[in-house]
């Protein structure tokens, strides 16, 4: 059903998404370098600014920049502290179930609490 | 009962003297533009002000843990200036010493913790407290450092039966 196969009907949207970028590109050019006597001439003066014309890609750019800092700000603001329980424990690990140990059976996955793995790896002498 | 001591990196005398030559030369360079000479003397008093204030509050020379198995564990942190501080926490609080992983600063390390009981929940942990965070020893020195305190802990469990 959801498959990202070509479709005839994605085609028409591929083609008339084209066309209207192209179109968007050369109304940016239009607006952007024929001077404003030639456009109130042609009887269309309620166009913005052409400052706007340079400030929005600029805004643009610095944004994109501004994000990959922001990203990276953001990770390191969310990663837990040293001390807190988050990094041993969380939500569902607290509320598992015991599973029954049965013979010759591959013992149920579950989440080892921290004192079992330290022992485990630490105290064993070699 | 068990005394484990970590010792920092001693004060370099070279990052000493950059710090002292970076603070003064940008003093000499305001003192060329402004023709002011309290610069001069405010770099002076800011360095030594300074270097007091690094050497009594941020400056950790050893962290020691001393683990006493009937009463509690106390961490001591000694200042290069001399101050010690301590934390005291009792043994019925205590739940476990463990080796914990977490990731700090793009990078994961290994450092120890005391795991605090919860009171409610007897398998719970309510409260994790990192141990050695300026002298950040390796792994080696962690397990060193968790093996005495595991065979500390150990003995509480026996010794309610034995006595």
């Amino acid at each position: 059903e959801n498959s990202p196969a070509p479709l005839p009907e994605r085609a028409i949207y591929g083609f008339a998404l084209f066309l209207g970028a192209w179109f968007g590109f050369i109304l940016y050019l239009i607006w952007a370098y024929i001077p404003e006597a030639w456009l109130f001439s042609l009887g269309l003066t309620y166009w913005p600014q052409k400052y706007w014309a340079v400030a929005l890609p600029v805004y643009l750019l610095v944004a994109v920049g501004i994000g990959y800092i922001l990203l990276f700000g953001i990770n390191m603001m969310s990663t837990a502290p040293l001390s807190s329980t988050q990094t041993i424990t969380d939500n569902f690990a607290k509320k598992q179930q015991q599973q029954k140990f049965q013979e010759e059976a591959i013992p149920a996955l579950r989440d080892i609490p921290i004192s079992e793995v330290n022992r485990m790896f630490f105290l064993p002498e070699k | 009962c068990r005394e484990l001591a970590v010792r920092g990196p001693r004060l370099q005398l070279r990052s000493l003297s950059a710090a002292t030559s970076a603070v003064w030369l940008a003093a000499y360079g305001l003192f060329a533009l402004s023709e002011n000479s309290m610069v001069l003397s405010a770099a002076i008093f800011i360095t030594l002000i300074g270097l007091i204030i690094y050497l009594h509050f941020v400056k950790i020379d050893q962290e020691s843990l001393l683990v006493i198995g009937s009463l509690g564990i106390q961490v001591t942190s000694s200042y290069a200036s001399g101050k010690e501080s301590t934390t005291f926490i009792e043994m019925g609080k205590v739940k476990d010493v463990v080796i914990n992983e977490a990731i700090h600063m793009q990078k994961v390390i290994y450092y120890l913790c005391i795991l605090l009981q919860d009171p409610e929940d007897p398998q719970g942990v309510s409260e994790v407290v990192p141990l050695f965070q300026s002298s950040k020893p390796c792994l080696d020195c962690l397990i060193e450092v968790y093996k005495s305190c595991q065979e500390i802990l150990e003995q509480r469990k026996t010794a309610p039966q034995s006595s």
